[in-house]
């Protein structure tokens, strides 16, 4: 995704003068047309992420309209403070772009996965979350952000190529129409849905949403569909305290909605002490299609 | 007017039971140079050490940008005005949480970053300064030498980074505890412009603050200000205890009386 980022900031930078784009020394080969475009708008404050989340507060203070960019846990974790105290209380403009979000790198090993990330900043007061599901929508977020006159973070992570027509862009969109299951997926993890849910071989079995932003503004599609299904299955690259599975489970709660049958996927760490490829991670969490296909048999079977 | 400003900065202390009363000693006198004498209309300052916020709300109460009202309410409930500053308080000159050391110098660099290119973009040739006053006990923070590295790099010439040297942090001497990080050397091979001063003397502050005026480089400025913590009150110099005794009704007495006595 990070090259649909860099074309999307390449066209607002044309146009927004005051747009800076302040990178933790990453994005080789990825960014590099955005620097030239950017010229002294594009900085390379070094590996020092703190200092540069909070350079890019003092920069959206005198007005300017900063974005920040590293890998997810450096931008999010070492910097929680800043965000908070700098960003978020003083509702600051900032724009933080973290590159992968769940377990995106994979082998690269634990420093660099994100698990933690919305749990930590959807505490944290005005700032929005994005999480794209479809590289599409990449540009629909990033005009969004670029409008938004509060913080924002982006969650990036790997994608593959769509295989569906998708309908516009909305923070809570209807993928699959179906009266058997509602799923609620968050991010990419809907590429992962909709080939399970291919597997039955039948359409109409799978009520499937994407949700791309926390606060989750509007529950009511959901409240909805689970009403007409009764089962609920809710899938994320993340762990589930506080996550997103957290949040629509504590709303069915207070909306007093029984169902007849809950299942929460969701990051759970480094169970075998194991580690592999994106993908390895998602099949020790049943987060792989055929898990979570698995799991959508328990609910409902052929 | 320095004596009334001390009479009233003890007095702030004594009615709120103010903690923190040696640290806004030690600083008190940089910042009434920089907030009454140095600062132009377009300048900024950050208070980095926020343990130093009641020396800083007096001095905003006597510019008359903060109301009797609201210093009246300090530390009490319903207040504005907290131990550390609150970020949405006195938007223009502060505008940021300052209780948690090591941020000041990052946020002030992004500041001077944007005066610098705002002024560009307005075509203006003069550009805006931004001072910020952090501790020496605040340098073991590791992001004020990150934001060193960055200030330098990026010729940042308009920041003015001033250090209240006091040599006593929250538990220890500063040698004692992870050395002096306030050294002439460390700051000008990090790429300052580094100028040393007594923190107290009246005209070396001013002289200080001109001979940053001196270098034509685009180098940021460090200040190093010698400074005693609990200045001016006897009973309170250079004690650590001062980080964080309130004051009884006799030791303010005390203290307004060494205040006229002094040479303040």
């Amino acid at each position: 995704m990070k090259s649909e980022v860099a074309r999307e900031l390449e066209k607002l930078g044309q146009k927004n003068k005051k747009l800076f784009f302040l990178t933790g020394d990453l994005g080789y080969n990825a960014f590099e047309s955005l620097q030239q475009i950017l010229k002294e708008r594009f900085i390379n404050a070094g590996v020092a992420e703190a200092n540069m989340v909070d350079v890019a507060c003092g920069m959206a203070k005198m007005g300017l309209n900063p974005w920040v960019y590293s890998i997810a846990p450096f931008l999010i974790l070492k910097t929680a403070e800043q965000i908070r105290n700098n960003i978020c209380h003083p509702n600051l403009t900032v724009k933080l772009v973290g590159n992968g979000g769940g377990y995106g790198y994979g082998i690269l090993g634990e420093s660099h996965h994100m698990l933690e990330d919305i749990a930590i900043l959807s505490s944290f007061p005005n700032i929005k979350i994005y999480v794209p599901a479809f590289s599409e929508d990449v540009k629909s977020i990033i005009e969004k952000m670029g409008k938004a006159k509060s913080p924002s973070y982006l969650r990036l992570n790997n994608v593959p190529k769509t295989t569906i027509k998708l309908n516009s862009y909305k923070p809570l969109r209807q993928i699959l129409r179906g009266n058997k299951i509602t799923a609620v997926v968050l991010g990419t993890l809907v590429h992962n849905v909709l080939d399970a849910a291919r597997k039955y071989k039948k359409s109409g079995i799978i009520d499937l949403w994407s949700i791309t932003e926390i606060p989750i503004v509007n529950y009511l599609p959901i409240i909805n569909s689970v009403k007409k299904t009764k089962k609920l299955i809710i899938i994320e690259e993340h762990v589930k305290d506080g996550g997103i599975g957290e949040k629509i489970l504590s709303k069915l709660e207070l909306e007093k909605i029984r169902l007849e049958k809950i299942i929460h996927l969701s990051a759970k760490g480094y169970v075998k002490d194991r580690y592999g490829c994106h993908l390895f991670m998602l099949k020790q969490n049943t987060l792989d299609t055929n898990g979570i296909y698995r799991n959508f048999k328990k609910l409902y079977a052929l | 007017m320095y004596k009334n400003l001390y009479r009233r900065l003890i007095t702030l202390l004594y009615d709120s039971g103010s903690i923190h009363i040696g640290s806004c000693l030690s600083c008190f006198d940089i910042l009434i140079e920089t907030l009454l004498f140095q600062m132009k209309k377009e300048d900024r300052f950050i208070l980095s050490k926020g343990h130093a916020a009641p020396a800083l709300y007096v001095l905003l109460n006597h510019l008359k940008r903060l109301p009797d009202s609201d210093l009246k309410n300090y530390l009490k409930d319903n207040t504005k005005l907290t131990g550390h500053p609150a970020p949405n308080c006195f938007d223009d000159i502060l505008g940021f949480h300052s209780g948690s050391l090591g941020h000041g110098l990052s946020i002030s660099c992004g500041i001077a970053e944007a005066m610098k290119y705002n002024a560009r973009l307005k075509k203006q040739r003069k550009v805006p300064r931004i001072f910020c006053l952090i501790s020496d006990g605040e340098c073991n923070e590791g992001q004020v030498w990150e934001a060193a590295q960055y200030a330098a790099k990026r010729n940042l010439e308009n920041l003015i980074l001033m250090v209240d040297k006091n040599n006593i942090q929250a538990f220890d001497k500063i040698v004692n505890v992870l050395g002096d990080p306030t050294k002439k050397d460390r700051w000008k091979v990090f790429g300052f412009n580094v100028i040393e001063s007594d923190g107290h003397d009246r005209k070396k502050i001013k002289a200080a603050f001109k001979k940053c005026l001196v270098f034509k480089n685009k180098r940021p400025k460090v200040i190093i200000f010698n400074t005693v913590k609990g200045y001016g009150i006897s009973f309170m110099e250079n004690k650590i205890e001062w980080h964080y005794n309130q004051l009884n009704k006799e030791q303010y007495k005390k203290a307004l009386e060494e205040i006229e006595e002094n040479e303040i």
